[in-house]
């Protein structure tokens, strides 16, 4: 799987770069001190807890499955945490229930489906509903806040140089991402459990074992995220990080990762990645609301599917137009085709 | 002879540098089953769908009651009369049988008459002669029953011309005889057939006339008294094939695996058998009579619930794929795109696969050089036609791809080989290629069970021969006892006097 | 058995094992809560209920087809919003069929562009809805209009009316115009997809999209109406949203998407397209509904569980359903070998007679 650098940059990833190069260059011009160091490291913090868990997502959407509890974890956790600390419990314990709770929550996902064999989407839209709600029990309307000075600071504050210890984390684990990605074996059985699981299967891969332990992954991981959002924030509600699925899908698939699984790559999503932060600071700068900024991230989800689709179709009927006038010398006709 | 329904006259047609047809011509007379014969990439397939509008042809004219005709997809196909049966029956599951039969009916009215439409998909089946309940949802139906559903639905659409590809591949013997039926009654009502089919003893048994393409090109088409099996196999292959099946003698070694009493719920039961290295044991029977799923037992997929299996000499639970690979048992599937490749994937990614620990470093990290000489020495030993090992599967024909199934099981070190219709739809000269690995691997001293539902091939290649029934075991027979009719006989129930026992 | 199990489809079975269910929870929370059987908590539920179903019957076309439409929360919410502003703008001069009409209308454009992209676009419907729901709803701050709520007091009165007058009422228990809507849409639109040549097509869509395609069926044409009547519906659902509670914010009916998927799945509608009624749509919006109030009112725990539990409800239903059909499956499988069998003694015995 691991293609040439000017392969990929004749293919889907050259125009995600091609599309952030015209976005930093449109954000440098209508907005000074664009890329001073301090703006760029709040355009990451701003969304920092997004793209951690977007490169869980992508391993997952590989797989050809989906995760759609992830910001419904993330509340949870914060509010899991939120609450011990609320009841006086040592907030060091208060952090490792919340990881443990994401940790639950994605063993619960990963055994339906795995174990129990239901689709990914409809377990996880259940437990879009039911982490919620149980975050919502926990915290009820109530708002918690007031945790510890060195939370705060951690999450608010830099750790090394200008850079928050979230945006550290994020580089570690993109790092590690792309290598077991890309390279490693346990990616080449992701890649193929994501085209045919049942092909897998049956080359020997322990696919339940697979998809289990990356559901436990993404559990704890949006886990970790919702713990960093609350330390950012500094306070915990029981709708924190509502509604942070659509985003972190459409960094994943605007990044080149098909819906259905087994292709794509890390790079790809990590263009995206940028692409989606420089857009949203942009249009932060231009005074542009949070809905409306949501909105577009819809549309740009919609046109990553979509462009390529119309691209296809821009092709197809081109070759058969020039076919058409060139009866005698039997054209190429791109399609794929299975046996003759 | 009345007029030909349907001509089609110099069709050529070409998919990137493929010339998938080659001026072919074919006509299809009413009241006529019309065989066409051809080794894989032959170009049957393309010749279907140009036909009933799934593709466009390149050059050449279609005539229907000669008068030329374009057919831009299968609605218009439809309204012409021209019907298609696939190998995979296009049922709809969800509905019940009326409704498959009249779902796509475009003069019965905006509304739904259900006890109207209950009774005449009753009447259409009575005219086939076919019992089915046509309350039932489709999905509960046999594959044959499927079929016959489809068969019914074309008749009621009044079809003239119908199309069949390759309808009896997953068919018992039962089951091919009624669809025969069925096929023959529609032939006295003057639909035109154009049956394709890959088994040549069942072809030449319901032909009226037999035409062979080979390449793209249309070689010969002659009415059946005048074609003979060898004639057509030498029009097929374009070259005189004397011997399939040469199986050479391997010394028969040691004890490999022993099976008593494997049973599992609703498939098979009471399975006994040994396997010896440098054998081949062939596993005869119908289609339905559960030789694959005891192939998946012994690998692990769909696991036995109860009986023994003693694997070199040590008593063995096989619950999952890697435990047998572990063991040294290798499955290769009777589909090789749904179970058996990673089609996007490379040559080399696929052969590694079941062994991809062997090409791992200590931190996980796959050794890409490594892989790719493996592959490129499969590519050697198995003559696999590809520009390199890098790419992707999906470009290989047939042949090629199934070799690179049986590389990638190969190169686990198998000392259990079990193969599943090995050489089923891949073209004559890829067969012999494969046989001719069996007798390498048996001399080697791999023990083999071959599942074929090629009696000729399972004939000559095997040393011993098990007879399955509906999921029981019917007998082993030796190589020399063992002739088609005993192995028949004993496939559709009968036990005449042969050993049973091992 | 077999006249039995000829008859009864599975899908009805189901359905009465929801009644019986919604009976039990009903009579459950009667001896839990005082009061329970008034005619408040009748009409508070009754109108939850309709508006659920009537957007769940939406919902339910497009699941037929193997689709999802995430975005009719979003549109229920803008149709909504704009039609009160519209009335807001025009309180005199707007006639009742002039604001159904337009929050029909409204909804059904919408629903265009959802089935556009999926049926001819090629893009998934879960992409595109999940996409359309973030654009829908902002679009409704985009406008100028969408900076000042909708309230009540900028209404005329007859669509306050229409949310408190009765059609009838039986004792206190009120049969309110919203709750008919939503029994005429059950009723009519189950009678579609049980009657209509269109409504069965849609069935075979989902059931088969690549049969449904090579038998001629106009399948892109089919999902495309699927979205636009989902969107249309969504559009009534967003009126009568606006006659219940006439205060409307931008964020109205966000995340109703969720329920009503909710209650068409725990209702028997298969996310895999092919089956599922509008009347066990209906089900189970009942049966979400009743659970929501009862737990309101109920003191023994708060009332936040309700989400929490529903999820649990729904990863019940689901689990209920597979298991259903492998029980189902190896029934089947049972009787062919059975069946088989018969057919090979007779066929021995023919060849006895040869």
């Amino acid at each position: 799987m691991m293609r040439s650098i000017l392969e990929r940059l004749r293919g889907w990833e050259g125009l995600l770069l091609a599309i952030l190069i015209v976005v930093v260059l449109f954000n440098t011009f209508s907005t000074p001190h664009y890329l001073q160091v301090q703006n760029q490291i709040n355009l990451f913090q701003l969304h920092i807890e997004k793209i951690i868990v977007a490169l869980i997502m992508t391993f997952i959407i590989i797989n050809a499955e989906i995760d759609l509890t992830v910001g419904s974890v993330m509340g949870l956790a914060g509010c899991v945490m939120a609450y011990l600390f609320e009841k006086g419990t040592p907030f060091e314990v208060c952090i490792l229930a919340g990881l443990l709770t994401g940790v639950l929550a994605g063993a619960i996902n990963g055994f339906m489906v795995s174990y129990a064999g239901l689709t990914s989407l409809i377990v996880t839209l259940a437990g879009l509903i039911g982490y919620r709600g149980l975050a919502r029990v926990l915290l009820e309307n109530r708002s918690i806040g007031n945790f510890p000075d060195w939370f705060d600071r951690l999450g608010q504050q830099p750790l090394v140089g200008p850079i928050p210890l979230a945006l550290i984390i994020f580089f570690v684990l993109l790092i590690i991402a792309l290598i077991i990605l890309q390279w490693s074996g346990a990616g080449r059985h992701i890649y193929v459990i994501g085209n045919s699981s049942e092909v897998a299967r049956y080359s020997g891969v322990n696919v339940r074992r697979v998809k289990m332990i990356l559901f436990v992954v993404s559990g704890f991981i949006a886990a970790l995220s919702g713990l960093l959002l609350a330390a950012r924030l500094g306070s915990m509600r029981g709708d924190t990080a509502t509604g942070t699925e659509l985003e972190v899908i459409t960094m994943v698939v605007l990044g080149g990762v098909s819906i259905f699984g087994g292709t794509g790559s890390m790079f790809g999503v990590l263009l995206s990645m940028l692409i989606i932060l420089n857009l949203r600071n942009g249009m932060g700068l231009l005074d542009i609301t949070g809905e409306i900024q949501t909105g577009v991230i819809g549309v740009l989800l919609i046109l990553s599917v979509l462009g390529p689709n119309i691209g296809r179709g821009i092709r197809d009927a081109w070759s058969r137009r020039r076919r058409v006038q060139h009866i005698h010398v039997g054209e190429v006709e791109n399609r794929k085709e299975d046996n003759l | 002879m009345a007029e030909p329904i349907l001509e089609m006259n110099h069709i050529s047609k070409r998919f990137d540098v493929t010339q998938a047809l080659d001026d072919v011509s074919l006509d299809l007379y009413p009241g006529e089953i019309h065989a066409l014969v051809g080794e894989n990439g032959a170009g049957k397939s393309t010749l279907i769908k140009i036909a009933t509008g799934i593709y466009r042809r390149d050059r050449g004219e279609v005539l229907l009651d000669g008068r030329p005709v374009q057919v831009h997809n299968s609605q218009e196909a439809q309204a012409y009369g021209i019907a298609a049966i696939y190998q995979e029956p296009m049922v709809f599951p969800d509905l019940n049988v009326a409704e498959n039969i009249f779902i796509s009916h475009r003069d019965r009215g905006p509304f739904v008459h259900w006890a109207k439409m209950y009774r005449d998909a009753e009447a259409i089946l009575a005219k086939l002669d076919v019992n089915l309940d046509v309350r039932m949802p489709a999905r509960g139906l046999t594959l044959a029953a499927q079929q016959a559903v489809e068969i019914a639905k074309a008749i009621s659409l009044e079809v003239r011309v119908l199309i069949m590809d390759e309808p009896t591949a997953a068919l018992s013997a039962h089951e091919v005889t009624q669809l025969f039926k069925l096929v023959r009654a529609l032939r006295s009502q003057g639909v035109a057939i154009l049956f394709i089919g890959h088994r040549l003893e069942e072809v030449l048994k319901v032909a009226d006339r037999v035409s062979v393409l080979r390449d793209g090109k249309l070689i010969s088409s002659k009415p059946r008294s005048e074609v003979t099996s060898e004639k057509v196999i030498r029009d097929m292959v374009g070259r005189e094939i004397e011997n399939f099946f040469a199986k050479s003698e391997a010394e028969r070694g040691e004890l490999l695996m022993s099976v008593r009493g494997l049973s599992k719920e609703t498939a098979f039961s009471g399975v006994n058998f040994d396997v010896y290295r440098g054998e081949v044991l062939g596993f005869a029977g119908l289609v339905g009579s559960r030789r694959t799923d005891v192939g998946l037992a012994l690998f692990g997929v769909e696991p036995a619930d109860s009986g023994e299996i003693i694997f070199e000499g040590k008593e063995q639970t096989i619950k999952s794929p890697e435990q047998a690979l572990r063991l040294g048992i290798a499955y290769v599937t009777e589909d090789r795109r749904q179970f058996g490749l990673t089609m996007p994937m490379s040559i080399a990614s696929n052969i590694s696969l079941p062994m991809l620990r062997r090409y791992l470093t200590r931190m996980g990290l796959i050794k890409q050089r490594d892989e790719i000489a493996t592959a490129e020495e499969y590519r050697q030993r198995l003559s696999i036609r590809a520009p390199s090992v890098k790419v992707e599967l999906e470009k290989l024909s047939g042949g090629n791809q199934q070799k690179v199934v049986l590389s990638k099981w190969l190169n686990a070190d198998p000392k259990l080989l079990i193969l599943d219709e090995p050489t089923r739809g891949i073209d004559v000269g890829a067969k012999a290629e494969v046989h001719q690995l069996i007798n390498e691997l048996t001399a080697q001293g791999l023990g083999i069970i071959l599942i074929s539902s090629d009696m000729p091939e399972i004939m000559a290649m095997s040393d011993r021969i098990l007879v399955m029934r509906e999921g029981r075991q019917m007998g082993i027979f030796d190589r020399e006892e063992a002739t088609q009719e005993i192995i028949l006989t004993a496939a559709m129930g009968q036990k005449g006097g042969a050993a049973e026992a091992v | 058995m077999e006249q039995l199990r000829r008859y009864f489809r599975p899908e009805q079975l189901r359905e009465l094992s929801l009644v019986f269910l919604i009976v039990l929870i009903f009579l459950f929370f009667g001896t839990q809560i005082e009061g329970y059987f008034s005619p408040r908590i009748f009409n508070r539920v009754t109108s939850d209920v309709a508006i659920m179903a009537v957007v769940a019957i939406g919902e339910t076309l497009c699941l037929l087809t193997r689709n999802y439409d995430l975005s009719v929360g979003s549109v229920v919410g803008l149709t909504a919003f704009f039609t009160g502003k519209l009335l807001s703008f025009y309180p005199d001069t707007t006639m009742p069929i002039v604001a159904i009409s337009f929050a029909i209308g409204l909804g059904a454009a919408l629903g265009l562009l959802n089935g556009a992209l999926v049926a001819y676009g090629r893009v998934p419907s879960l992409i595109v809805t999940l996409g359309t729901m973030a654009i829908y709803r902002s679009i409704i701050v985009a406008f100028p209009a969408g900076t000042k709520n909708v309230v009540t007091h900028e209404l005329p009165e007859w669509i306050l009316d229409l949310g408190r007058t009765n059609l009838f009422s039986i004792g206190g228990f009120n049969i309110k115009p919203l709750v008919a809507v939503g029994l005429v849409m059950v009723v009519v639109f189950q009678l579609v997809i049980s009657y209509l040549r269109f409504g069965r097509r849609l069935y075979a869509v989902g059931s088969n999209p690549e049969a449904a395609r090579i038998s001629g069926l106009p399948s892109q044409r089919m999902v495309l109406l699927a979205f636009i009547m989902s969107g249309a519906i969504a559009g009534l659902g967003g009126f009568m949203f606006l006659t219940r509670y006439g205060d409307l914010t931008p964020a109205a009916a966000q995340g109703m998407e969720l329920m009503v998927i909710a209650a068409a799945v725990v209702g028997g509608v298969s996310t895999n397209g092919g089956s599922g009624t509008m009347i066990g749509a209906l089900l189970g919006a009942m049966m979400i509904n009743l659970l929501q109030q009862s737990l309101l009112r109920w003191l023994v725990i708060s009332n936040f569980w309700v989400s929490a539990l529903l999820g649990l409800l729904i990863l019940v239903s689901v689990t209920i359903d597979a298991v259903i059909i492998n029980r189902m499956r190896d029934i089947w499988a049972r009787r062919d070998l059975k069946s088989n069998q018969g057919d090979e003694k007779k066929m021995i015995k023919e060849k006895g007679k040869a």
